[in-house]
């Protein structure tokens, strides 16, 4: 499972003070996998997504992310990995509100040493794949719903990661435009490759998924 | 750091950065112009010295037995100031003997009494030093300076005052003078102003003084730094004469002065701590409403050093902003406040008028504040703003370096 695993995670607890939210999580997305992690609120499903994306790390257990353990890795080294491995979706779209939606898609590559230019070549290139060439200027305050998540899912691209993990990413959305966007995740993971490690409270979109995992009270249920 | 993001965040947020920028900007303006004015303080003081290019004015007052504030009720004709009693030939001496001057300059002043009051006369040799009273030769404003017997140069106030003008005749204890020229008495020389100038042997003639009869000596030093020596030197050479210099005119205002100084440091340390305080709580409070953007910046792989540097980036552009606005500000606030005038007291025995005549207005009392702004103070100020934006990004930093994602991101 290791050898072909773009994420595993492998005994993982957390704890905040006395209370215990996840349990001994052993867990892995394979290349190219998309996977969707569903269960009631509070079941740990957030936590694990923090653990596994090297956001937070683990009372207990170890990461590996790209072959790499992170486990021990120091915040800025976490903060490499994630720039170079990993995109994230938001379901509150998290868009910079004072950049326009090419500088929202660029932002992961700013810190990083790639002329503007190439910067700004790069983010038209995801923003195209979306769609939304017409709309490159524009402030988030002026997008749609749908539009911020497709700016949001540009982003997360703009690095080309092995893996994204998308934390309900059709929670602030009607169904229509969540529908398109999870089109466009099954496209990125069809055509790409992009492994997929989504969470989400609603069934119809968890069973599109490539596997479900079910998580109850801080454990893997099925 | 990417400027692009820094400006767009700035360019915003225009409110708070106006905010942050004026804050800077006021704290430095008051810094400048504190300074600048409190600089020109002290330069006005010493002006009265300065514009005639000496360091020290020597004289040998009268042993007063009586209050100098009452006219005394016989005292008509030409007379010697109480304060300028004629210096002796082994006075002059000595002097000549005393190392680190440079240059000197003797004079004789007079003052002359009749039924309509009094006049102010100094007696000139124009061969010497450019200092002292020997400066009248640059004051003329019309005709020449007085060559031979019998010429005067009259200061010009007191030439309307008298209805006298070049070429009229005028009469000087007694005897005839030809007006040859007339003056106006340079901003704060005070020291030795008059209102008439002759050659130096005519008023030597009017007070009976064979050759060599003088009572007022200027003194220009080789350094400045020779100040404390020479005074020394001539007050154990010379026994009961009076040494003045610029630093007396300093201990005359001290209190006024000493009261400046600490002033301008205080309210200085007040304005500019005020604006450092001001930015960092501006910057930290918004950063606390950034929370949510630091927290994506850390996710989307943003190290912390990446976010110091942008962070430090906003608060370096609002500082430099605020300390170039301050200093403009404290520009202007300047050349307004260098319109004031402020009166310059002088030492009993530089008073050229009797004391019992203080009121007597004479053109050069007052002088207005010589205020500038170095290149330093505007390095100074730049580098203090600089200083301000580094304290609020570094504040900043820290703050940011707690944060953390997970936490941020779960709270949304």
């Amino acid at each position: 499972m290791i050898n072909s695993a773009v994420l595993s995670g492998v005994g993982l607890r957390k704890s905040y003070g006395s209370l215990e939210v996840l349990k001994g999580v052993s867990f892995a997305v394979d290349q190219g996998e998309f996977a969707c992690l569903v269960g009631k609120s509070g079941c740990g499903k957030t936590t694990l997504l923090s653990l596994l994306s090297g956001l937070e790390k683990p009372t207990e257990g170890k990461v590996s992310l790209g072959g790499k353990e992170i486990t021990e890795a120091s915040e800025d080294e976490l903060a490499l990995y994630r720039r170079e491995n990993v995109g994230f979706i938001f379901q509150s779209f998290n868009l910079i509100p004072t950049l326009s939606a090419w500088e929202n898609v660029a932002l992961p590559l700013f810190p990083m040493k790639i002329a503007q230019e190439q910067q700004r070549q790069r983010a038209m290139e995801m923003l195209e794949k979306m769609e939304l060439n017409h709309r490159t200027e524009h402030l988030p305050s002026a997008l749609s719903g749908g539009e911020k998540q497709r700016v949001a899912i540009a982003r997360a691209l703009v690095n080309r990661p092995k893996i994204i993990f998308a934390d309900e990413p059709t929670g602030n959305l009607d169904s229509a435009t969540g529908e398109a966007i999870m089109s466009i995740l099954h496209r990125l993971n069809d055509e790409d490759g992009v492994a997929i490690l989504m969470v989400t409270h609603e069934p119809d979109l968890a069973k599109q998924a490539d596997r479900l995992i079910r998580m109850k009270d801080g454990e893997i249920a099925s | 750091m990417n400027y692009r993001y820094v400006v767009q965040e700035l360019r915003h947020h225009r409110h708070r950065t106006l905010v942050n920028i004026l804050g800077i900007g006021i704290g430095i303006a008051l810094f400048v112009a504190i300074n600048a004015v409190s600089s020109a303080y002290q330069e006005a003081v010493s002006l009265p010295f300065r514009s005639l290019g000496t360091d020290i004015v020597v004289q040998r007052p009268e042993k007063r037995t009586s209050d100098a504030t009452q006219q005394p009720a016989s005292m008509r004709g030409i007379r010697l100031p109480f304060s300028n009693q004629v210096l002796s030939q082994d006075d002059l001496n000595q002097i000549e003997t005393i190392e680190g001057i440079d240059s000197s300059a003797k004079s004789l002043l007079l003052w002359e009494f009749d039924k309509s009051g009094f006049r102010t006369i100094m007696g000139v040799d124009a061969s010497q030093p450019s200092l002292g009273p020997v400066k009248a030769k640059e004051w003329i404003k019309e005709g020449r300076f007085p060559q031979k017997h019998g010429e005067v140069l009259i200061e010009k106030h007191y030439a309307k005052f008298i209805h006298k003008k070049v070429g009229d005749n005028l009469e000087i204890g007694g005897k005839h003078h030809s007006v040859v020229g007339l003056l106006e008495i340079r901003e704060g020389a005070q020291v030795a102003s008059a209102n008439m100038y002759l050659p130096l042997a005519d008023a030597q003639s009017l007070m009976n003084e064979g050759s060599g009869g003088v009572n007022v000596i200027f003194l220009r030093l080789k350094s400045p730094s020779l100040l404390g020596q020479v005074k020394m030197d001539i007050v154990k050479k010379l026994n009961g004469v009076s040494v003045t210099s610029s630093d007396s005119l300093m201990e005359l205002m001290g209190g006024v002065s000493k009261i400046s100084d600490q002033f301008s440091l205080l309210v200085s340390i007040i304005a500019f701590g005020g604006a450092v305080l001001l930015i960092i709580k501006t910057m930290l409070s918004n950063l606390v409403e950034r929370s949510r953007e630091i927290g994506v910046l850390k996710a989307v792989g943003w190290t912390e050093k990446d976010i110091q540097k942008q962070l430090m980036g906003e608060a370096f552009l609002q500082s430099l902003l605020g300390g170039l606005g301050g200093l403009l500000m404290g520009y202007i606030l300047s050349f307004l406040l260098g319109f004031l005038s402020i009166p310059i007291s002088t030492p009993w025995e530089l008073n050229l008028v009797p004391a019992f005549a203080k009121n007597a207005e004479t053109a050069v009392r007052s002088v207005r504040l010589p205020v500038s702004i170095s290149f330093g103070l505007s390095a100074v100020s730049i580098l203090l703003s600089l200083t301000a934006g580094g304290l609020a990004s570094y504040a900043m930093g820290k703050r940011a370096s707690r944060m953390k994602p997970a936490e941020i991101l779960r709270q949304l």
